[in-house]
Parts: C-alpha cells; structure tokens; sequence
C-alpha cells in the first residue's frame, strides 16, 4: 500500500499545484489595482505604493507565489481584508460547524445509499422495489437545496418539530445541537443517497445472475450468506467509488445549504468573502477543498482495494 | 389519424424508408412517446408564460401595492413580498431570467465543450492538454467554480452564465472526445482521409453528425443541472443582481420568510421544479429517440 501511495503523489500534488496556482492567480486576474481599491478613492500615489509593497504586490509573481505557498505551510494563511483578522482564525472559528454537518450528512450518506440500495436490490417483492424506486427517483431529481427548504416547509413550518435556522454545537450541548444539525444533515445527504442507492441497486441485480452465486446456491449455502458475502461484497465497488467523487459535491452543497439553514460555516464564509472581494479567504478555502477532495478520492481507492482483493494497490 | 389509415401508413414506411433529413426525422419521434410529449407540452407552457409576461403583467416585476407580505388572496395569489410586489408576477419573471440564462449559456457551453473534445483529432498532444484541463476543472466542485468566477468578474447576469459554461465544458468535452476515439478509426474516416479529404472537413462532415446524439442527451440533463447551478448561486446570493427577480433569488428572499409566507418558497420551488422535471423527461425522451435508430 505504501509502494500505491509513493506511485499516486506525483498526479495528487499536480492537481494541488494547479488548484493553488488558480486560486492565487483570481485577484490578479480582476481588472483594476488591488492596491488602489484598498487604498480608497483619494488615497495619493505614495499610500497605494507603500499598501502595494505591504502586500508584495511590487514583487514578481513567482516570488509573491512561493512566499503564498510558504505561508500555507507555515500556517500563516494570511489577514483577511474585510474581517481584519488571520484567516487561521477565521476558519478555526467556524471549521467545527462544517465538520458536524460533513460528517453527519456523509454518515447518512452512507448509511442511506447502501442501505436503500440494498433494501431495493435484495428484496423481490414488488411493492418494496416499487417504494424504494419511488423514492429514489424523486429524491435523485431533487437538489440539496429544494430537500432543504421541503424539509423546512414540512417539519419546520406545517408540523413545527424541528429548529429551521441558526445552530449550536454538539460538542458543547449535544442534545440540542444534533436537533439543529439533523434537518441539514438530511437535506444535504439524501439527495446524493439516492445516487448512490441506485448504483448499488442496479449492481446487485446484475452480481445476482453471475455464475458464482448459482454454484453458491447450489452448494447450499443459505440465502442469507450468498447476499452478505458474495452478492453485497461484490456489489460495493461503484457505490464506495461514487461516495468518493461526490465528497467534493458533498462540500460544495454544504455552502447552499448552510445559506439555507442560516448556519454560520465556511460556506458562509466563503459566500460573504466573495460578496466583499476579500482574496486571502477564498483562496484558502478552495485550496482547503480541493485537497479534501482529494484525500477523500485516495480513501476511496484504498477502501476498494480493500473490499476486492482482487485490486492491487501496487 | 383513425385506425383504418394504419395499413396505409405502414405502406408509405417502406417508401420513406430514407427521409430527406435523417437526424430531424430522428428527433421527432421524441413526439411519439409519452415523455416526450409531457415534456414538450411542459416546457411548451412554461415558455409560453415567460414569453407573455409582459403582456400579461404588463406592470413589471417592480409594480408596488399597498400591503408587504400579505398572504394569498385573490388580487395576489401567492401574496406579496417584503416590497409589496405580486410574489406570481416576480415567480413568472424569475422563470423568464432563468429560461434566457439556460437558452443562451447551454447551447455556447455544448459548443465549446465539442470544439474542445474533437481538438484531438486535429492535433493528438493539443487533445490530451485539453483532457488534463478538463480533468481538473471536472475536480471542482460546480459551487466553489461558480465563487471563483463570482470573484473575478462579480455577480450578476454574466456571472450565472461564465460558470454555467465553464461547469459543462468538460462534460461535453469528454463525451465529444470518447466518441471522436470509437469514430475516427472507423472505415468511412480513414477512407474520407484516405481520399485525400482534410481532416477538419472529415472531423465536422462525417465525425461531428456521428457523436451528436449523446450530446443532445447529455445537453438535455447538462439543463437541469444549469438550473441549479443558477438556483444554488443565487441561493447564496451570488446571482442575478436585485430588483431583477430569478428563481433561486426569490428562494434566497423567500427562506427567509418561511415562517410568516410559505408562499414565497412554494411558488419559485415549484416552477423551478417543473422546469428541472420537463429537461428530465425531455433528456429521456431524446435517449430513447437517439436509440431507436
């Protein structure tokens, strides 16, 4: 395993290389000085030029690069303009509200998918595979943020169960945090859940006519163990590798839907940051994004390999 | 079109067995199947409504009345909202931006994405640069591409429709490129080439027609998707510049009243819906086409 990961650097640190390179180059691709803009309207010449040497502005670009990329390694993220504190502080403030969000929307990601997915794969009976194709077809054309605002029409407005806005933490009261974290959590799994449901469905199917599971009847191996661990064994791959490349969907919905729920992450960061040109924030979210991206599709090819002995990691 | 003519149409089929246009031909059995003919009618209506706005609210999306976030009644069947403005009128007008936004960006994106993905037939190195890029736009998530273009050129109209197309190129480009691979070895290619035909004609006369129906398809859901991208930056108030009113705008404004008007998430959600649902079943409808072949 570790000769795989030695092998897959190379093409990890290229798309990190390349995502940073992006994310400095978007302020400098703005028309106008950014100096200037910060400066004021009737700043004079020599304020711009001392703001411009503040910020290396009057450097090359190579060398404003690297002291950037340097920066990201030290921990010196940089000062946000708009909030005028370091951005470290900033995310470090809100990271735990994202986290308790991801985590619990990619457990019930999880959960949900394969399980639905095996519920409508396993069972013959027609109004079971009718419900779960039910639901999975009017979930998979429904977006995170329709699921979230149906949820807060429904158990938020129609039957008032549930808070629809605002959030407390689970590590400091986890009774009330999880009741402000679950509808979010829902709305930001279960629309992905249906995807992966279907891939896992629609592989189970197919695993069910291979020749092994007729030699396993045959042997008399009893139903239940064929599902367990020939049919769901061999059925996981796309949905595990899906769940790895939805990760990064997965971020990216948490923004919309923590605009929704009124939570105060670093999507809303990010939005807020955007809204006020502030560079130093986003830049450091896409980079942070990209990257956990990243880690999650190397997870998945881990957890593969993993699951099908077949799959050398070499 | 009663049942005696049948005999007499299955006659003509055999005669017509190669119609003047085969790719138009094709497409039109769209209209055969019911999906199709829901989603045409759909689409038909909502269209229909965008296009009439003005004639049929001939106020604007900006007429003021006297009562902010009044309920449903019937001078305002989905109430009013913060301003006072007909939340119906502004729902329509919504569905007018995004319906222009999807009409202009989608066709430019599934133009430019084919240009990119076919560029390997012209030059194999300048294919598999393109690829690599594709690939890591691929990588971003369509929200975190929509706040770096946000940005750059800030929010608004152009905005919506710069990550709209860049969200789809590689879609297009990777679908354009699979079928440029299992078409360019194909007899006809290399005999056109053979012929001494050049590759840029043989890439848009014969290649182009032969990769188009999984294209369309792929153009049909890459709609939906546009929809929400739209919806999901607007959501955050990324989008479409107020007074100008879009879908995913008023669901922004709309959340946050939810509580005391319903009506103003209900309205847009639903039209936002339908709209998504009629380029679902469109997109399974010319799947269905494209295969009957």
């Amino acid at each position: 395993m570790i000769r795989y990961l030695v092998r897959k650097l190379p093409s990890v640190v290229l798309v990190l290389l390349v995502t940073s390179v992006i994310a400095f180059s978007l302020p400098r691709l703005v028309p106008g000085d950014p100096a200037a803009l910060l400066a004021g309207p009737d700043a004079s010449p020599q304020t711009i030029a001392a703001i411009r040497a503040e910020l290396g502005l009057d450097q090359p670009y190579v060398t404003q690069y690297l002291h950037w990329m340097q920066g990201l390694f030290t921990g010196d993220l940089g000062t946000s303009l708009q909030y005028r504190r370091p951005v470290s502080e900033l995310i470090g403030d809100r990271i735990g509200s994202t986290l308790e969000l991801a985590v619990l929307a990619g457990l019930l990601l999880v959960v949900a998918g394969i399980g639905l997915g095996v519920a409508a794969g396993s069972s013959n009976r027609r109004w079971s595979r009718f419900l779960t194709e039910g639901t999975n077809t009017t979930m998979l054309a429904m977006p995170p943020f329709l699921a979230g605002l149906l949820l807060i029409l429904v158990f938020g407005v129609a039957l008032p169960v549930l808070p629809i806005s605002g959030e407390v933490s689970v590590l400091s009261d986890p009774v009330i945090g999880i009741q402000y974290l679950i509808l979010p959590a829902i709305a930001l799994a279960l629309p992905m859940a249906a995807g992966i449901a279907r891939l896992v469905q629609t592989q189970m199917r197919s695993v069910q006519q291979e020749d092994f599971v007729d030699l396993a009847t045959a042997k008399g191996v009893p139903s239940g163990r064929i599902y367990r661990r020939h049919v769901l064994r061999n059925s996981l791959g796309p949905a595990v590798v899906a769940i790895g490349i939805r990760f990064g969907d997965l971020l990216a919905g948490a923004v919309v839907i923590e605009a929704i729920f009124a939570r105060n992450g670093i999507g809303q960061l990010a939005v807020t940051s955007a809204q006020a040109s502030d560079y130093a924030v986003i830049q450091v979210v896409i980079v942070g994004t990209v990257f956990v991206a990243v880690m999650a599709q190397l997870l998945t090819e881990i957890t593969l390999a993993a699951l099908d002995p077949r799959i050398r990691l070499a | 079109m009663s049942a005696t003519s049948a005999p007499a149409r299955r006659a003509t089929k055999d005669v017509r067995r190669a119609p003047r246009f085969p790719t138009l031909h094709r497409y039109l059995m769209v209209l055969k199947s019911g999906r199709g003919i829901t989603a045409l009618v759909l689409l038909g209506t909502l269209v229909a409504l965008a296009l009439l706005a003005p004639a049929l609210f001939p106020g604007g999306y900006d007429e003021q009345s006297s009562g902010a976030l009044a309920g449903p009644s019937a001078a305002h069947w989905l109430g009013t909202d913060e301003f006072g403005r007909d939340i119906l009128v502004r729902t329509i007008y919504g569905l007018r931006t995004d319906l222009t936004l999807i009409i202009t960006a989608v066709p430019v994106s599934l133009a430019i994405g084919t240009l990119l993905g076919l560029t390997g037939y012209l030059n194999g190195r300048l294919g598999l640069f393109v690829q690599r890029a594709l690939d890591i736009v691929l990588g971003i998530p369509g929200l975190l591409l929509g706040i770096m273009i946000v940005l750059v050129i800030g929010a608004g109209w152009f905005a919506l429709f710069s990550a709209i197309v860049i969200a789809g190129l590689p879609q297009f480009g990777r679908l354009a490129r699979a079928g440029l691979l299992t078409q360019q070895d194909r007899e006809y290619a290399v005999a056109s080439r053979t012929l001494g035909v050049p590759r840029r004609t043989v890439m848009v006369r014969h290649i182009l027609p032969n990769v188009v129906d999984p294209l369309l398809v792929t153009a049909a859901i890459y709609t939906v998707a546009a929809i929400f991208i739209e919806a999901s930056l607007s959501i955050v108030g990324l989008g479409i510049n107020p007074p100008q009113p879009s879908l995913g705008a008023l669901l922004n404004t709309g959340a946050r009243y939810v509580q005391t008007l319903p009506t103003y998430v209900i309205g847009p959600g639903v039209v936002l819906l339908l709209l998504a649902l009629a380029f679902t079943l469109l997109s399974d409808a010319l799947n269905k086409a494209a295969n009957r072949r």
